[in-house]
């Protein structure tokens, strides 16, 4: 396929001329349909029996009879999940067996920790601006409930041994070094493998190093809560989520939470800080941290050639993405402070600023990531030396970050996070811009184990 | 004695016994249990006639023996198994480039075996750890063949009784300018004295003056930094690495036989977390380091230790190094801190 030149738009930042390889190369735009996730569930509860694969393929049916793409080949299907059974090797391939689009749509597994569901977009977008493909679905899925269970490192090695063996006694021989402790499963941690710190852990480290209040932090998950359930009473999900084993709405949900009852649990990470050089105690609880969820999302993306022929709604333009890594292992840099680092070479590449953006989509892994995200941008120090800027990035105004809430709220199934606020934020733009007649624009950051955060610009078309 | 062997670190030659192969430690913890009873007895029964080589109770102020083991071409290409599974539980990147920590474990029992020595002053069983000191000048291959040696030296004073430096070399078989590995570990005999009162005299020693300081702290007066990491240590941690040094010091094995030492569980070896920080560095600490560590309280089995591993931060001085420090952080207590620092060609 011939590739074209990018058609429509101009960023508004864009005026000081130089717009960037991101928009001067022979690309297409890729543009956003539409999104379709189950209501995120909180861990043991509804999909306690759930497995991915059923809960992926839930969320992309509902894709499908929503598009009404059922036969259709699609370009591709892309997604993942963090906690994978070794067995589900192909699981979004397996998903679209399973769903009513053609068995000639291909389809892979990608993983990038909590960023899968916005790589997997990256991915599908940028295909389809080269041309390789016409239209995909990006998304992912997770389940803490469903997760899976492994054998200890003694066990598995045993066992491998005895079937590499190729007589009885060898075989009798590899087992019998096994121990009793060997005996016991692994389930699935989310410690940081190098530094054996959760990632609530280490938040709390970069919490404490940043100075961020308990207060500030309630207040984010306050809001978080209050957002999506305007949201989810003005029917802003109404097209966005399709119910899932009777479940009708995130059941992580707080609707009637307060500041008073968020300011009466207890610490749950940084105890062992307290004695600490720089910290005046934990401040990281339950309520300002992301319960473990289940759930699955995708997104459909296109040409809008494609979308035209097919006589579908575009929501808005997949403009650009950033992916960066931080130096975490030796307490340079915060684990979670990697999009931090990718969003000013993100803007600096499309030639914008924070003040471009009418949203800002910043992924609540814990509310003081959004908080240590934003004092970040504005501490001029910290912009020069560890970003390579002139001076402060910048200040976001409040009122513009997670309008209709984010994980706190809604729960935070790692890989599905990704596909449900590419959708959202797709909407919001499309909603801005046809209140305004103006381009709306939104920034959407992911922040991820190891250290990884992936970021985008998503732009009303 | 020859004028090209072996010396102590202040230039007094030693008597070179060459053995023809490493000891294994396992059996050396045997003969040396059975020589620090023998001066146990000999020091709580002074009248009791002592069986053996070990000095009799009077004999006058300990004095090391003068001696350096040597054992020549040390085969190590049969070692890759036994370094991966030294690798694996260390958290070191598999390869056959051997860590400071395995050249430890390598030479280490010709230590001992001076250690256990029928005219060794000191127990070995019962001696505490109190640091160690490694310089790594370069890669040392599986396949390479060695020459390692090891001695006693620098008897000294302690606050609590009488320390000592174990050196072990590892130098390139056929000669080389100096060794490729050069390890001290400093151990500390509780209650012994060098018989010129020089014992328990304040700012008799140099070195330990950090881990005495760690070790007595009372809680609190100690100021965490912020981790960098945790090791959560099962119950397991001291029999895994005994298995694979080879170093069965019953402290480390049970709770059972630490208790018998005075300790409430089992503890962590010394060169374990020393060694676990030194993989923490990572490939930063490049081919070429001195390592160090001074310990202060016991790591008890199984536990929890918080560790702060980072850069020495130094602008303009990419080859600063590395300080780590371990603590305990519900207690606040130190239990061990050095640093890893390239070394110039």
């Amino acid at each position: 396929m011939a590739t074209r030149k990018t058609t429509t738009g101009t960023p508004r930042g864009a005026s000081s001329g130089t717009t960037g390889s991101a928009r001067t190369a022979d690309v297409r735009d890729a543009v956003i349909v539409g999104g379709n996730r189950i209501p995120f569930s909180r861990a043991g509860k509804r999909y306690a029996d759930a497995s991915n694969q059923e809960m992926f393929t839930a969320a992309l049916e509902g894709l499908v009879a929503r598009f009404g793409l059922q036969g259709e080949r699609l370009g591709e299907v892309v997604g993942g999940a963090v906690l994978k059974h070794s067995r589900d090797f192909n699981l979004v391939r397996e998903a679209v067996l399973g769903s009513s689009l053609s068995a000639q749509t291909p389809a892979f597994d990608l993983q990038q920790a909590c960023a899968t569901g916005l790589e997997a977009t990256i991915n599908v977008a940028n295909k389809i601006r080269l041309g390789q493909i016409d239209s995909g679905v990006a998304g992912g899925t997770d389940t803490i409930s469903d997760a899976p269970v492994a054998v200890s490192e003694g066990l598995r090695r045993a066992l491998l041994a005895a079937s590499h063996a190729t007589t009885l006694q060898g075989r009798l021989k590899a087992l019998a070094r096994l121990r009793p402790v060997d005996l016991k499963p692994l389930t699935p941690a989310t410690d940081e493998p190098r530094t054996g710190l959760s990632m609530g852990e280490h938040q709390a480290i970069t919490t404490a190093r940043w100075g961020i209040t308990r207060d500030a932090q309630d207040e984010v998950a306050l809001a978080s809560h209050q957002n999506l359930a305007r949201a989810w009473d003005s029917g802003f999900f109404d097209d966005l989520v399709t119910p899932f084993r009777g479940l009708t709405r995130d059941d992580n949900l707080r609707p009637d939470t307060s500041l008073e009852k968020l300011a009466s649990l207890k610490p749950v990470f940084g105890k062992s800080l307290a004695s600490s050089e720089a910290t005046a105690g934990p401040t990281m609880t339950a309520g300002n941290s992301t319960p473990l969820t289940d759930g699955a999302s995708t997104v459909l993306l296109a040409s809008t050639e494609w979308a035209e022929a097919h006589d579908l709604p575009v929501l808005a333009r997949f403009v650009d993405a950033e992916t960066a890594a931080v130096d975490f292992v030796h307490g340079h840099e915060g684990l979670l402070m990697a999009p931090v680092h990718a969003v000013p070479r993100l803007l600096a590449r499309n030639g914008m600023t924070l003040a471009d953006f009418d949203f800002l989509e910043i992924h609540e892994a814990f509310a003081s990531t959004v908080l240590t995200t934003l004092a970040a941008w504005e501490d001029a120090d910290y912009c020069k030396n560890e970003l390579g800027l002139p001076g402060a990035f910048g200040s976001v105004d409040r009122a513009r970050v997670n309008v209709n809430g984010s994980s706190l709220a809604a729960g935070h199934p790692f890989a599905a996070t990704g596909g449900r606020i590419v959708a959202t934020a797709a909407k919001l733009v499309a909603q801005r811009a046809a209140e305004t007649g103006e381009t709306a624009r939104a920034l959407v950051s992911v922040c991820a184990a190891g250290g990884l955060g992936a970021t985008a610009i998503i732009e009303s078309v | 004695m020859t004028a090209t062997g072996p010396t102590t670190s202040a230039g007094d030659p030693l008597g070179v016994e060459t053995l023809p192969s490493l000891p294994g430690l396992g059996g050396l913890y045997a003969r040396g249990a059975a020589s620090s009873g023998r001066i146990a007895a000999g020091r709580a029964l002074p009248n009791l006639p002592v069986i053996g080589q070990a000095r009799e109770p009077d004999d006058g102020p300990p004095v090391l023996p003068g001696v350096a083991y040597r054992v020549t071409g040390v085969e190590t290409g049969g070692l890759a198994t036994h370094l991966r599974d030294y690798q694996r539980l260390l958290h070191e990147p598999v390869s056959d480039v051997m860590p400071a920590g395995y050249l430890h474990v390598l030479a280490f029992p010709l230590a001992t075996a001076v250690m256990v020595r029928g005219d060794f002053p000191l127990p070995l069983l019962g001696m505490v750890h109190l640091a160690n000191e490694v310089e790594h000048r370069g890669p040392v291959r599986v396949g390479d063949r060695l020459d390692v040696r090891a001695w006693a030296e620098n008897l000294r004073p302690h606050r609590r009784g009488v320390q000592v430096d174990l050196v072990a070399e590892v130098w390139p078989d056929g000669g080389a300018d100096r060794p490729v590995w050069r390890g001290i570990s400093t151990y500390l005999a509780r209650g012994f004295d060098l018989g010129d009162g020089a014992a328990g005299a304040a700012g008799a020693d140099d070195r330990p003056e950090r881990s005495e300081r760690s070790e007595r702290a009372p809680a609190g007066t100690w100021t965490p930094p912020l981790p960098t990491g945790r090791w959560a240590l099962g119950p397991g941690t001291g029999r895994a690495y005994g298995a694979v040094s080879g170093d069965r010091n019953p402290i480390h094995m049970s709770a059972l036989a630490a208790k018998a030492f005075g300790f409430p569980r089992a503890i962590a070896h010394g060169m374990y977390v020393a060694a676990r920080a030194l993989a923490d560095v990572g490939t930063a600490r490049g081919d070429a380091y001195r390592w160090t560590v001074e310990f202060g309280g016991p790591v008890l089995l199984p536990g929890t230790v918080d560790v702060a591993v980072t850069p020495v931060a130094e602008p303009g001085t990419p080859a600063a190094g590395f300080r780590y420090v371990g603590w305990n952080a519900r207690h606040g207590r130190l239990h061990f801190e050095g640093g890893v620092v390239p070394l110039g060609p």
